[in-house]
């Protein structure tokens, strides 16, 4: 009798407690009391099924990002060179020829003209595209590292290329030539001599390296590092404090920059950065001083992609890769 | 952070959570673990300052979310993992606050007053216990409370008197308090 007593005591209590959460009163009877602490504890356990809910979208998501597509894709770097000519199919040709540049993907337009294509030279990966009304030809000056400088400087000779500078010892220990091809675009051909045995690239460069011959190129580079959180690997000033090399870094790959003089001024350059987080990247972009052409947007192909210009001209393709996409 | 013991506890309490974070370092769907190990703890410290259902569960769940997607960058210094959620769930409070209104305590607060983590530690404990009950009390606690059904409610339901309700209500609070000194004895 007691006990049941005790049963309608707690329901009653418990009631209020249920009723008003704030209002747990002292009750005479301590064991009674003991128990309403422990009422008042459970009024706020969570529900079964949103804890077994809350696992399982957890489980998806969590399967979702082990199988997510790795953001820079397979054969890519940080950096690559996107290269808009006039006349693409013969670019290509030229570069098989000259440099020995192997075919990956070619995307032609309904009229032939080739909307998109990849090769790749040694270890670097190189676009390139026709020219039209919103891309207009963007020649670009390349750094090209090679095993033979004087015969790679042959071949792209032989390839149709003209002569800027023969080959010759730099004192930094390159052998270096220079041609500028049909189609603008200016190819630095260099065998870094003092890479040690079996090597010829140095340290952080690759086969395929843009140069960029910019103005201002201290603010370029202070504008570089706030876009894409680009470092500073390396800075050689004249006497009079003009940059005559920089190597600024990019993710994994090195962008190489002097003061336009001479012979070398801006070429507004296609350059395609893959990130981790293009709406990220574009929106930092965008507030370091960049003029948006496109937002990020998913393109069919498996990119998000976005395209923004910096203050000196060149076009930056920003892109996240999100998933794999048969052709 | 200063405090230890019941951040410490939180650690006895648990087997060694450290390869648990790494292996979802390293695989985000070894996640769920830690998942079952702390989902009573960071729901109880919500709960504690937000007190509508619907609201703590889509701060649970904003907690939870958020921890899968920075596991990489959670750095082990042997502070409990629980420490880095209550820090989550405490900004995920305030977040929310102030798209409403500033009212209540700074749940920032709790993420380091030794009392409070006592008393979520406790309360987490709580909701783990009720698992351990024998499956009629547990109905009865989960119509009562969580569904805050009335007793004739859960009588009807369950096909008993409303007596034999009551008397279940109250052996469920006397075996969850029992169990609860157990645990602490």
């Amino acid at each position: 009798m007691a006990k049941r007593s005790l049963a309608d005591q707690l329901d009653q209590a418990i009631q209020a407690v249920l009723a008003a959460p704030e209002s747990v009163r002292p009750e005479a009877h301590p064991n009674l009391s003991a128990l309403l602490g422990i009422a008042a504890g459970l009024r706020d356990l969570p529900r079964q099924e949103f804890k077994l809910r809350l696992k399982s979208d957890l489980e998806r998501k969590a399967s979702m990002a082990a199988a997510a597509v790795n953001p820079i894709p397979e054969g890519f770097h940080s950096i690559t060179p996107y290269l808009i000519v006039e006349g693409a199919d013969r670019f290509l040709e030229f570069l098989k020829q000259a440099f020995g540049a192997e075919q990956k993907l070619r995307v032609p337009r309904p009229d032939g003209r080739i909307m998109h294509a990849e090769v790749r030279i040694g270890d670097s990966p190189v676009e390139l595209a026709d020219a039209n009304t919103q891309y207009p030809p963007r020649p670009t000056s390349i750094h090209l590292y090679v095993s033979d400088a004087d015969a790679v400087y042959q071949r792209a000779l032989q390839a149709g290329a003209t002569s800027t500078h023969e080959p010759v010892d730099q004192p930094y220990g390159d052998r270096e030539a220079g041609v500028k091809d049909a189609f603008g675009n200016y190819w630095y051909i260099a065998t870094h001599k003092a890479a040690g045995a079996g090597r010829f690239i140095p340290e952080g460069l690759r086969t395929v390296n843009i140069y960029l011959h910019t103005k201002g190129t201290a603010d370029v580079i202070e504008f570089l590092k706030r876009a894409f959180n680009a470092e500073e690997a390396a800075r050689h000033e004249s006497p009079q404090g003009t940059i005559v090399h920089a190597k600024i870094r990019v993710g994994d790959s090195i962008l190489e920059m002097s003061e336009a003089h001479g012979p070398y001024q801006p070429m507004p350059t296609g350059i395609h950065l893959y990130v981790n987080d293009a709406d990220a990247v574009y929106a930092q972009a965008i507030q370091a001083g960049a003029t948006s052409v496109s937002a990020p947007a998913d393109q069919p192909y498996g990119d998000r992609f976005a395209h923004v210009k910096d203050p000196s001209g060149n076009s930056w393709f920003i892109a996240t890769h999100i998933k794999d996409v048969q052709f | 952070m200063a405090q230890g013991r019941p951040l410490l506890k939180a650690r006895e309490n648990s087997p060694d959570e450290r390869p648990l974070i790494e292996a979802a370092q390293r695989d985000p769907r070894r996640f769920a673990e830690l998942y079952e190990l702390n989902f009573d703890r960071v729901y109880a410290f919500i709960a504690r300052r937000v007190h509508n259902r619907e609201e703590a569960e889509d701060l649970t769940s904003e907690v939870f979310h958020q921890a899968l997607a920075n596991i990489q960058r959670f750095e082990w210094r042997g502070t409990p993992f629980a420490a880095w959620l209550y820090r989550m769930a405490a900004n995920a409070i305030i977040d929310r606050w102030q798209s409403v209104s500033k009212q209540q305590v700074d749940p920032r607060r709790d993420a380091a007053d030794l009392a409070a983590l006592e008393e979520i530690e406790q309360r987490a404990m709580l909701f783990q216990l009720v698992d351990s009950l024998p499956p009629d009390q547990r109905r009865v606690i989960m119509q009562r409370f969580v569904e805050q059904k009335s007793i004739r409610e859960v009588a009807d339901e369950l096909g008993r008197s409303e007596g034999a309700i009551k008397q279940l209500q109250l052996r469920a609070l006397e075996n969850l308090r029992a169990r609860m000194e157990g645990a602490h004895g």
